[in-house]
């Protein structure tokens, strides 16, 4: 990568308050966001990583035991082995998405007895921890509060992994259209459902649709959803105003957007889909980072190299482990063949690195981190991914 | 009871680690063997169909082999197909479904997407024709990775745990029931031989037991690099490698690129020794294939290997 791209990395954490890293499952988006923390305090910041990844060997490596809920300040002791000498302070937490939303409840709840209704209704739980964006709507709150708490140099959060790169960033603002929609108000107003029947909605007798839908659904839900609404319903304004306040921190110049992915070509494609929803929201991506790709060890002429030649090459070498003519041959032959078979990921990779580049706007710098031969879990890996895309 | 004798067939893991080529493989083997077999993605970027050469799946079941169909169920369509069944008329469907008003309010019901979803899959997997044998032999879903798949396949135990009646429970009841019996359902495991996704694996293991009660039918670990070099090899490379010899940059490159392939089969040995250790399902193994991209080829050889391990009896 070019001397002038590093700078552009270096530039995103020097500069913004907030990166958030967005990508498909699987990417290496929870590795990443350690890293680009790593950098920032490496050059003297105070630094937050935000985790929804319960990535235990990844914390123990950076000398905590687990990650939990609040921020646990990390030794950063260790990298003085690795050459590094940190300035700055490396903090970490993992979102814990239902102990976020009882948060929200705790907090928003008009007064105590709503606040007990809510959290004791048979749906909360569900609701609470998978309705479409709640999870992303706790992150949001955490990150808003930790932003404004103004603790921090930096934020970086690692998203949950989703097909859609904005569910995070929508999640907020859908969530209050869905509970401001004409359906909804007409779920939870009250004197719908409280008929003589106790459940005036069907017994008003009118509404064919809605006779139909008590069929389809079962009337219990219908209620049992309408009761949970009421009490959800006066903490909606307060959704609305922090959705809309997430919005513009999450669009406004302080953050940037980093998309993880990898060379593989389904993968990179869900990564362009994300760059350009991301773009049609005017969010700012900062950059791309694309882990996992194969380096190429040997050119293609290589393999047109005579077996005897590779043979005669290795026969020449002083290497404690001796072999005769016959077995110098095999692994000559096995030597080339296994070179050819990474030349083939590294030429795909090559490609499809190549084929990212070209799709997005040039001014989009994109970091190549290497496929390596272990897992990083340790300072040493992580810092050798620092090397990779900082310099 | 081997896995080819169940009915619905489901593949969770971490994401990336091979869950569609895994699933799409495993459903190929049951079509080998003469089951009518039906491939299920839920709702996403279509991945089947470039590995079958077919047309785009959508939410229209298509056949793309002997014996094998696949479809991509979006909720919509779900929702249609289930409102119908109980309404019986397209017009009635209509008049409700597509009501302005109502389709937001459905689509705020928490969990029915998902509901939708794994009821169309359990569907499938029970439906009769008209002299009452069974449409399918086999359902494989290809499920979401382990956070979503997991709220997916609890939603029937939350409805049940929320309401008490209603068609909206019984049918709950009846996904609960037919997910939860090891004679007809099989959550299966796919994982690759490292740290991250081993430990997610785990994680899922435990939540289909405590939360779920789900069977686990086996764990597959994908993406094993095949051992090349013997072992007086092995020590040639390692010597070799760290020896840092002055040779010319082809043969160097060489020397690199195997001793990269025996630290990650190292690597690969070690988290498959934890597999082995932490697991009681039956593992099945699928290498790595050094190929441009997944072609059906692969997928045929993988099928191979799944039935092969996961029933060495083989039936037909």
């Amino acid at each position: 990568m070019s001397s002038e791209r590093r700078e552009d990395f270096l530039e995103l954490v020097r500069q913004r308050d907030i990166v958030v890293c967005a990508g498909s499952g699987g990417v290496g988006k929870t590795t990443t966001s350690a890293v680009l923390g790593l950098q920032a305090a490496v050059e003297g910041q105070r630094v937050l990583v935000m985790t929804i990844d319960p990535a235990r060997r990844l914390a123990n490596s950076l000398g905590a035991e687990s990650l939990d809920n609040e921020p646990t300040q990390l030794d950063l002791e260790g990298f003085s082995e690795v050459g590094v000498r940190p300035d700055g302070e490396l903090w970490a937490m993992m979102l814990d998405m239902k102990a976020s939303f009882d948060d929200l409840v705790e907090q928003r709840a008009p007064d105590e007895e709503t606040r007990q209704k809510i959290l004791n209704n048979r749906l909360y739980e569900y609701f609470s921890t998978s309705l479409a964006g709640t999870q992303e709507y706790a992150a949001a709150e955490r990150l808003y509060e930790a932003h404004s708490s103004g603790d921090w140099d930096l934020i970086v959060l690692d998203t949950p992994p989703t097909t859609h790169a904005l569910d995070f960033l929508e999640a907020p603002s859908r969530l209050a259209n869905a509970v401001e929609s004409k359906a909804f108000q007409w779920i939870y107003e009250k004197e719908l459902f409280q008929g003589e029947s106790g459940l005036g909605l069907f017994s008003m007798g009118s509404s064919y649709v809605l006779k139909t839908l008590g069929k389809f659904t079962g009337t219990e839900l219908l209620q049992e959803l309408s009761v949970f609404l009421q009490h959800f319903s006066p903490m909606f304004q307060g959704f609305r105003d922090r959705a809309r306040q997430v919005r513009d921190l999450l669009t406004g110049p302080e953050c940037t957007f980093v998309v993880v992915t990898s060379p593989d070509p389904h993968t990179r494609e869900e990564s362009t889909h994300f760059y350009d929803e991301l773009g049609s929201e005017r969010v700012a991506v900062g950059g791309f980072i694309v882990n996992r790709v194969h380096p190429r060890w040997v050119d293609q002429s290589e393999f047109d190299r005579p077996v005897e030649d590779i043979a005669a090459a290795i026969a020449d070498l002083d290497v404690d482990v001796e072999l005769d003519d016959s077995e110098r041959t095999q692994l000559a032959e096995r030597l080339r063949s296994n070179a050819a078979s990474f030349y083939v990921l590294a030429r795909k990779d090559a490609r499809s690195v190549e084929q990212l580049r070209a799709e997005l706007s040039r001014d989009i710098p994109v970091a190549t981190v290497p496929f390596f031969s272990q897992d990083i879990h340790s300072l040493t890996g992580l810092d050798r991914v620092r090397r990779e895309i900082f310099g | 009871m081997s896995l080819y004798d169940r009915n619905l067939i489901l593949f969770s893991g971490k994401g990336g680690v091979g869950k569609t080529t895994i699933a799409s493989s495993y459903a190929l083997s049951c079509a080998r063997r003469g089951q009518r077999t039906l491939l299920m993605e839920l709702n996403v970027r279509d991945k089947v169909a470039s590995y079958f050469g077919s047309q785009e799946i959508g939410s229209e079941i298509v056949t793309v082999e002997d014996n094998l169909h696949a479809v991509n169920v979006t909720p919509d369509a779900a929702m249609e197909e289930y409102g119908m069944m109980i309404l019986r008329m397209k017009l009635v469907y209509r008049a409700v479904f597509e009501n302005r008003v109502v389709r937001t309010f459905l689509q705020a019901i928490p969990g029915l997407n998902d509901l939708l979803m794994i009821g169309k899959a359990w569907h499938h997997a029970t439906e009769t024709d008209a002299d009452g044998g069974p449409v399918w032999d086999t359902v494989v879903v290809d499920a979401p990775a382990t956070g979503h798949g997991i709220f997916l396949l609890q939603i029937p135990s939350v409805i049940m745990s929320s309401i008490s009646s209603g068609h909206m429970y019984r049918e709950a009841e009846k996904i609960f029931s037919f997910l939860t019996d090891p004679q007809k359902t099989a959550l299966n495991l796919v994982t690759l031989a490292e740290d991250m996704p081993v430990n997610e694996t785990k994680m899922l293991r435990d939540q289909a037991r405590q939360k779920l009660e789900m069977p686990i039918g086996c764990v597959v670990a994908n993406g094993l690099y095949p051992q090349t070099f013997d072992q007086r090899e092995r020590d040639w490379i390692d010597a070799a490698h760290e020896g840092n010899l002055s040779v010319d940059a082809g043969v160097s490159g060489m020397i690199n690129a195997a001793a990269f392939r025996q630290q990650r089969i190292d690597m690969q040995q070690h988290y498959m020794d934890e597999i082995e250790r932490s697991f009681d399902a039956p593992i099945a193994r699928v290498p790595y294939y050094f190929e441009d991209r997944i072609t059906f080829p692969v997928i045929e050889s993988i099928a191979e290997r799944l039935a092969d391990q996961l029933d060495p009896e083989g039936a037909p």
